[in-house]
């Protein structure tokens, strides 16, 4: 559905000097260096999945979105959604895509919702069946018809975002890309949004590709993720590979039935001791939980005793702040499965 | 390949919702009216008081002054002057210009809809009220003939195109410089002066005609209401409108050429 390969875009960023006279030179003389905001990413999606795109702020998300969806030309490597190239074919890729970005509107302002979806109905050619048809679904799936004749300057944030989820689903594409759909919305319509695109997931089969900072979004809706930083593509697998690669300690908390005087466990490090609950911090590449909590068993009376891993904020946190070690041991184990995936 | 009728179809819809965006603001018009009323009195009381001064007989009469600011202040706020602005420019500004892409449209066909629309909105809304309370108050002079009124309309509406293709022209200098209140300010000066709209070419000094001759702006404001007042005549309409035609091939040429140059170039703002 979506190939990848090798795909970069840089761009010249002007360098503008400071103060009055600074501006001054500016008109006669300008100094650029090069941003390479993609550099050599490379990827594939099969239709019906839903991919999760991540990556810290400004580490080329948005870029590769654009590129995907025909806006921006890459500067170098290949594209293909849908079999067209999107820079060069960017009308016909149109046609088989949904777009949207989180930030912005596709309605059009001063507009009801009705006259822009009709709008839409004639930009794409929709038949009146297959329209009213949809529309009608989703009104029952977003509850669009509360609002459909109030004009966009005029909806809530909760609600223009609906209004432009299903108007990016009105043609039905083969492909949506949602750029941060969830930006800045109430837990309520967060869910309701996500229900909504994993309905059109399943039953239309509808491929999506997803930017977020919201993890919760990537837990319920992606089964896969692609995580990307400082342009690179760091990672690309399943949301639980990941999860495995990168939680190689795990946190055990125990309470303890009385006070011990000596609660050291060869192999696990205690970090914390509140009365008679401790926690330990553990790698299962030295000691097996199994083997650990038998070891505490044998040697004490418990009260409680729980496995915490670390939760997937986290754990992107740890990507952030150093994706080499990721990368890394990335390429070393999931290469396989990453090959096998492409195939 | 898709019918042209079809092609044709979404395009004008662009047109009626371009004009229907606008009717929601109501008051603004209002306020607009009374600006138009401002600046056709001076202009009226100006060349009264020249007109008065003067003995020597004059290429256009004062009757037919009058009449040709009447209608300087109906088309005004269709042509590319300084002032102008167009949504689609604050759309680069912004980047959501970026979101039009994702749809399958023609980019300047969608914004030569858009402005088209805004003409027609203007036209109806401004224009027309301009002229109806105009004609109560001051002797404006009306065609008699139903062929003039017919070439005048032709010469008006390749005006209202004319003025889009030179609009698109100015504005997608935004790719660039992000901010066009400078380059359109300065451009639209020009073309106002060489519109005829400040004073009728017919008053213009010979040698500085002729150069207005040779601009292509005379035929936003001069060539039609020339022609509105019969001192075009003939085969001079046939020339004029002609004329008009090239120039706004030309500009729409222009103004496809700097917008596949600008999205070549696209770095979009934010987000």
């Amino acid at each position: 559905m979506i190939e990848v390969e090798n795909l970069s875009k840089t761009f010249k960023v002007y360098h503008h000097r400071q103060g009055f006279f600074g501006s001054f030179v500016n008109l006669f003389s300008r100094k650029h260096r090069i941003v390479q905001a993609v550099d050599n990413v490379s990827f594939s999606i099969k239709r019906g999945e839903v991919v999760g795109y991540l990556g810290p702020n400004g580490a080329g998300k948005s870029t590769t979105l654009k590129m995907l969806t025909g806006i921006l030309v890459p500067t170098s490597g290949r594209v293909t959604v849908n079999g067209y190239i999107p820079h060069r074919q960017r009308k016909e890729n149109a046609k088989h895509i949904g777009v949207v970005f989180g930030q912005r509107s596709h309605l059009w302002f001063d507009l009801p919702v009705q006259e822009s979806f009709e709008l839409l109905q004639r930009i794409y050619r929709i038949p009146q069946v297959e329209y009213n048809q949809n529309v009608e679904m989703f009104d029952a799936l977003l509850n669009i018809g509360k609002f459909f004749r109030t004009p966009v300057r005029q909806l809530s944030l909760g609600q223009r975002m609906r209004a432009d989820i299903a108007a990016a689903l009105l043609h039905n594409p083969e492909v949506l890309f949602l750029d941060e759909p969830t930006i800045g919305l109430d837990v309520v319509a967060k869910a309701r949004i996500r229900q909504f695109i994993q309905q059109i997931n399943t039953e239309r089969q509808v491929t999506v590709v997803l930017t977020t900072h919201d993890l919760d979004d990537v837990e319920k809706l992606c089964k896969r993720v692609i995580l990307i930083d400082k342009a690179r593509l760091c990672f690309d697998g399943e949301l639980a590979a990941l999860r495995r690669l990168l939680s190689t300690e795990r946190i055990l908390s125990v309470d303890y039935a009385e006070t011990y005087s000596d609660i050291s466990i060869p192999q696990a490090h205690v970090t914390y001791q509140e009365g008679n609950r401790v926690q330990y911090r553990f790698s299962p590449e030295e000691i097996s939980t199994a083997n650990l909590i038998g070891a505490i068993l044998q040697r004490f009376k418990i009260v409680d005793i729980s496995v915490q891993e670390p939760d997937i904020e986290e754990l992107i946190k740890t990507v952030y702040e150093d994706n080499r070690a990721l990368e890394q041991r990335f390429t070393e184990t999931d290469a396989i499965d990453l090959t096998n995936r492409n195939t | 390949m898709r019918p042209l009728y079809l092609t044709f179809n979404v395009y004008f819809a662009f047109v009626r919702k371009s004009f229907q965006r606008r009717m929601q603001y109501r008051v603004a018009n209002l306020a607009g009216l009374t600006t138009n009323f401002f600046f056709l009195l001076v202009h009226i009381f100006v060349y009264t008081a020249f007109y008065a001064a003067s003995t020597e007989p004059q290429p256009l009469n004062l009757n037919e002054i009058i009449t040709y600011f009447v209608l300087c202040q109906v088309s005004f706020m269709l042509m590319p002057f300084w002032g102008a602005r167009s949504e689609v420019t604050q759309a680069i500004k912004d980047g959501s210009v970026a979101l039009q892409l994702t749809k399958p449209v023609d980019f300047h066909a969608y914004w030569f809809a858009d402005e088209c629309g805004r003409a027609c909105y203007f036209l109806l809304m401004r224009g027309c009220p301009t002229f109806l309370i105009s004609i109560l108050f001051f002797e404006v002079t009306i065609p008699q003939q139903f062929t003039v009124f017919m070439a005048f309309a032709a010469s008006m509406v390749l005006a209202i195109f004319m003025s889009a293709a030179i609009m698109i022209t100015i504005f997608s200098s935004a790719f660039w410089t992000l901010d066009t209140a400078g380059i359109s300010g300065m451009s639209g000066s020009v073309i106002m002066l060489f519109s005829g709209m400040l004073v009728p070419i017919a008053l213009w000094p010979e040698w500085l005609a002729h150069i207005a001759e040779w601009l292509p702006f005379a035929g936003l404001i001069d060539v039609p209401f020339s022609i509105y007042l019969g001192k075009t005549t003939g085969g001079a309409i046939l020339t004029a409108i002609g004329k008009q035609m090239m120039w706004c091939i030309i500009f729409l040429g222009l103004g496809r050429f700097f917008l596949s140059r600008g999205f070549s170039r696209l770095v979009i703002q934010g987000g």
